[in-house]
């Protein structure tokens, strides 16, 4: 294929070639996240602070990343899924023998600027690795159960290292964006029938033989946050408070009682959405789920347009990962599901997870900018 | 670089067609969420948001007691005590001019002092945080300050839990000290996997309370109050709200306790033993097994300051100390060993057959190699000797010919298994390796080849050699046991309040030298043949340290004094004393007893003591000790008089 054509094709007719829904609900959403950081750690303990500035930092560097990889051949990526994976493992499983030699468990490598952390880049390897090998596949006659070995062999590596961490959160969002993709991708009725039978089955059987009795309480402590030692029952009534004394409009800017008296755990990362139900309401709420429904209707809208099945899967797997991310966070706070560890997709502070996000919407930025090539 | 393109056009239309099934998912999904939404801030919506006015749990967390340090006879070395003390939370403070004013009467502050503390703390670490304004509040300014909580919000007094050393500096480095975790600690601790951690919590900061911290600390507990509007706790105990769910208190978990090997009697005799004899150094006693008996430094400090919470002007003193009282010289500084390093080089010559014992070599006063000439520390020499004399004796020239002829890497072979050179491993953090050089090691290091000449310095124990006081303590506790080096430890058992052992740890052994498939092995005649010059030392009639024997109890040992640094050979025979002080010789002396069947060693540095003289004293005052309480002897010093070195 030749390069030079393609670039002629593209110049022309640029601003049709980037998608501005993406672009207006990602600034939407930093915008959103930076209100709400602020009055989380504007006027607490001194250790909070410089956490917006160093958020804002990261917003540029995700907005860098999303530009290039806009532009930059997601295909590319595709190539070179299995070598990502493979360094990826490694990365994590070097975390885990460091966090081994020095007391119980570690999940990133300090680099000096940051923490990285092997298993926020592990969802993203993940989806590049799922396209790779989903893209051989006819969809048409659906997946088999020969079909089904390899996806759930890349799957059970990483899923293992990272539980084992342990962090169950990401193991499951791996399970669960991998697990949306092979679904769109379609599987033969009695594939689906006999997986969730043997589920059923199995998972009595693991639970009572396969799983250490501390294994089995971290299980427990995960479904019943009631239970858990740590208080994470404490957290849990907290945030249905500041959630709900929000009411209709909120009690405004910088004024929720809750959020502002440290009731709240993690305010400026996993429990941000607190911070924003209480001071901006139902309605606030509702606005950011309304953006929340742009950015994932454009990811959608992406996959149709996508040239190749590599970019609609990959379109599939970013909207899974995003579309899970603030399901399980939104539904944690509000005590819909158990407390984990689980940030707010462009709202929540943190490096590693921001970052990986505006890579996984330049991936699909890129297929966007591509759907009229080759 | 060629990228495939999947063209399947009929794999691609199914897969957008089946991409329809994600707007079902979405929409599934949000309107779960919103209807969560409508429920939690439109149905529940007032209640919720009565309960948030009123802040009615409020978390707190329990400190948990610490874990009961012991001796190896299980005499109390670190506890806990209650401690009621004055706080106050800011957040809820009114008027803090007139709360200053009514609380300094009581607690004999000024106002502005107070006032000038809880901005301080207000600034630092927030409004939340409450302020300790006094420790250890007798019984009356309790009953002062209860009436005071009545017409003041934000006053509280709390009973807070201090960790007692109850002989203060006696045990100061080898036990460590505690003290709120630091701003800095705190991102260390969690990259360490203790994410449970929290500012205010207590940590160990150095020593045994340092190392096993986590076995020590504990859990922290949490207790949740029902608060009113003033910040008082409107009643105790577990809170049941229907709506919200059931919370209990979790009540702290107490940290394990840990049974040393250290001896209290025998860490009070070295003790003791610095102070009538007024040396700074370090001592380290260590039984056979590689127990350690006692671990001492002068200058020490008292831990129990850092529990009450060091004042800047007592922190200050302590760091900028010249000398350096917070130091554990035993493990963290290393030495020239001078001629204490003899006897390891003694037994590199007998087993690589330089010499047998009955081999005479003549060692004068001097002894010329290339163009220098290199003293001994007696003009006249000792004249033709054998190696147990030269030991007995601490014969310069002797080892000089011994040095030349076994060159530094067969030195170090033996030096090396005997754990010179090395971290002995010993379970304190920040211990030092020393150096044992090799000809590699100065090409390495250095970049420049090993001269001829460096093998004379290093075989009387300077130039590169270094070494830890505990270092060489296990050294000449492997001579003692004739072959068996230990690893050195400080813990043996750690175990919980109701007395179960949750670890024991056994003595491990580091090296056997008379392993005979290794390269370094030494014969047990060769060791016993180093062990007479060593029993000549302490009871010979040239022996340098036959001054201080003691009645009844025999012991082995070797002397050393260790220049600084260089000096030039007009320099050499100057009065150490007119010196200054940094420039003053180290003395050394390393002993083992009973000498039939040593059961302990005890290794003693004075810092720019002149010469060993100053150790010796304190070995001896130290053995005398042991006597009386292993070995059921009264022994007294024997004090007549004090020659040679």
């Amino acid at each position: 294929m030749d390069y030079n054509s393609q670039m002629q094709v593209g110049k022309k007719n640029i601003f049709k070639r980037i998608n501005i829904y993406i672009i207006f609900a990602i600034l939407s959403l930093n915008t959103i996240g930076l209100i709400n950081l602020y009055s989380a750690t504007s006027n607490i303990a001194s250790h909070l602070q410089g956490i917006f500035a160093s958020q804002i930092i990261w917003i540029f560097i995700g907005w860098s990343a999303f530009m290039l990889l806009t532009i930059f051949d997601y295909r590319v990526f595709v190539k070179f899924a299995f070598i990502f994976y493979v360094l990826n493992l490694c990365a994590l499983v070097a975390v885990m023998i460091v966090g081994r030699s020095t007391l119980g468990a570690q999940r990133w490598v300090d680099l000096g600027f940051f923490r990285y952390q092997p298993s926020e880049t592990m969802k993203l390897a993940m989806i590049l690795m799922m396209a790779k090998i989903l893209a051989k596949y006819n969809a048409e006659k659906g997946l088999g159960f020969g079909d089904l070995f390899v996806p759930a062999l890349a799957l059970v590596v990483p899923f293992i290292l990272t539980a084992k961490q342990p962090d169950l959160g990401t193991a499951l969002l791996l399970a669960l964006v991998s697990g949306s993709m092979v679904l769109t991708m379609k599987v033969k009725k009695r594939v689906l029938l006999s997986a969730i039978a043997v589920a059923l089955v199995a998972g009595p059987v693991a639970w009572k033989f396969g799983l250490k009795t501390y294994q089995k309480n971290r299980v427990l402590t995960f479904l019943y946050p009631n239970k858990d030692p740590r208080g994470a029952g404490y957290n849990s009534i907290q945030a249905k408070i500041a959630v709900g004394s929000g009411q209709l409009f909120g009690k405004g800017f910088k004024n929720g009682s809750q959020s502002q008296l440290e009731f709240l755990p993690e305010k400026q990362t996993d429990f941000i959405f607190c911070v924003l139900s209480e001071e901006h309401g139902f309605l606030g709420c509702l606005a950011t789920l309304g953006i929340y429904t742009i950015l994932l209707l454009s990811i959608i809208q992406c996959s149709f347009m996508a040239k190749d099945v590599y970019g609609s899967l990959i379109c599939i797997g970013v909207f899974a990962l995003i579309l899970w991310h603030v399901f399980i966070n939104i539904g944690m706070v509000t005590g819909l599901l158990p407390i984990v560890g689980v940030p707010l997709p462009l709202i929540s502070y943190g490096g590693s997870s921001s970052l990986s996000i505006m890579v996984g919407l330049g991936w699909v930025s890129s297929t966007f900018y591509r759907k009229d090539m080759f | 670089m060629k990228l495939n393109v999947s063209y399947n056009e009929s794999s691609l239309r199914e897969i957008q067609n089946r991409a329809k099934l994600l707007y079902f998912a979405l929409g599934i999904m949000f309107l779960l969420l919103i209807m969560r939404l409508v429920y939690l801030q439109i149905i529940q919506g007032e209640t919720l948001y009565t309960f948030s006015e009123k802040n009615l749990l409020k978390e707190i967390r329990v400190q948990p007691p610490r874990g009961t340090l012991y001796d190896r006879n299980r005499t109390i070395l670190a506890e806990n005590l209650p401690n009621f003390a004055l706080t106050i939370s800011p957040q809820y403070v009114e008027n803090l001019d007139s709360l200053a004013a009514a609380i300094g009467k009581i607690i004999h502050r000024t106002k502005d002092d107070i006032v000038s503390e809880v901005k301080k703390s207000r600034r630092l670490n927030g409004l939340y945080r409450p302020v300790v304004l006094k420790n250890f509040l007798a019984r009356s300014e309790i009953n002062q300050l209860e009436l005071l909580k009545i017409d003041y919000k934000g006053l509280d007094i709390e009973e807070l839990i201090f960790r007692s050393y109850p002989y203060g500096d006696i045990l100061s480095h080898v036990l460590g000290y505690t003290g709120e975790v630091s701003e800095s600690e705190l991102p260390k601790m969690r990259d360490l996997g203790e994410t449970f951690i929290q500012q205010g919590d207590v940590v160990g900061k150095s020593g045994i309370e340092e190392k096993y911290d986590p076995f020590v600390r504990g859990t922290p507990g949490t207790s949740y109050f029902k608060v009113d509007a003033r910040g008082r706790e409107a009643f105790e105990g577990a809170e049941t709200l229907k709506f919200l769910g059931h919370i209990e208190d979790l009540p702290p978990k107490s940290g394990l306790n840990i049974e040393t090997t250290l001896d209290i009697d025998l860490q009070k005799a070295a003790h003791e033993a610095f102070k009538s004899n007024d040396q700074t150094g370090a001592l380290v006693a260590i039984n056979k097994n590689g127990e350690i008996l006692a671990l001492y430094n002068a200058p020490t400090f008292d831990p129990n300051l850092f529990s009450k919470g060091i004042s800047m002007e007592d922190w200050s003193a302590l760091v900028n100390n010249p000398i350096r009282p917070l130091r554990n010289r035993a493990i963290q500084d290393h030495y020239s060993p001078g001629s204490a390093f003899k006897p390891l080089v003694a037994v590199a010559a007998l087993q690589t057959k330089q010499l047998t014992e009955n081999t005479y070599v003549f060692a004068p006063g001097s002894f010329r190699f290339g163009n220098r000439t290199y003293f001994d520390h007696s003009k006249t020499g000792q004249g033709n000797v054998t190696i147990v004399q030269a030991i007995e004796q601490s014969s310069n020239v002797f080892f000089y010919k011994q040095g030349l002829n076994l060159g530094v890497d067969s030195m170090a072979l033996y030096a090396k298994a005997l754990g010179i050179g090395k971290a002995s491993g010993i379970d304190l953090k920040g211990e030092v390796s020393g150096l044992m050089p090799t000809t590699q090691w100065k090409k390495e290091k250095r970049g420049e080849p090993w001269q001829e000449g460096e093998n004379l310095s290093t075989a009387i124990g300077q130039g590169f050699v270094l070494l830890t006081t505990l270092q060489l303590a296990n050294a000449y506790m492997g001579i003692a046991n004739e072959g068996l080096v230990y690893r050195p430890m400080v813990v043996r058992r750690i175990f919980d309040s109701n007395n179960k052992i949750v670890k024991d740890f056994t003595p491990v052994l580091e090296r056997d030298l008379t392993d005979k498939t290794q390269p370094y092995y030494v014969s047990p005649e060769n060791f016993k043949i180093v062990k007479k010059g060593l029993y000549m030392v302490a009871n010979g009639a040239h022996g340098t340290a036959r001054w201080a024997k003691i009645p009844g109890f025999t012991i082995s040992g070797k002397t050393g004094t260790a220049q600084v640094r260089a000096f030039s050979s007009d320099e050499i025979y100057k009065n150490c004393f007119a010196r200054p002080k940094k420039q003053r010789h180290n003395g050394w002396y390393v002993a083992f007893g009973p000498s039939e069947k040593p059961e302990i060693t005890v290794a003693v540095l004075t810092e720019n003591s002149c010469s060993s003289k100053a150790a010796v004293p304190i070995v001896r005052d130290f053995f005398i000790a042991y006597g009386k309480k292993y070995l059921g002897i009264a022994v007294s010093a024997n004090k007549e008089d004090t020659h040679g070195l």
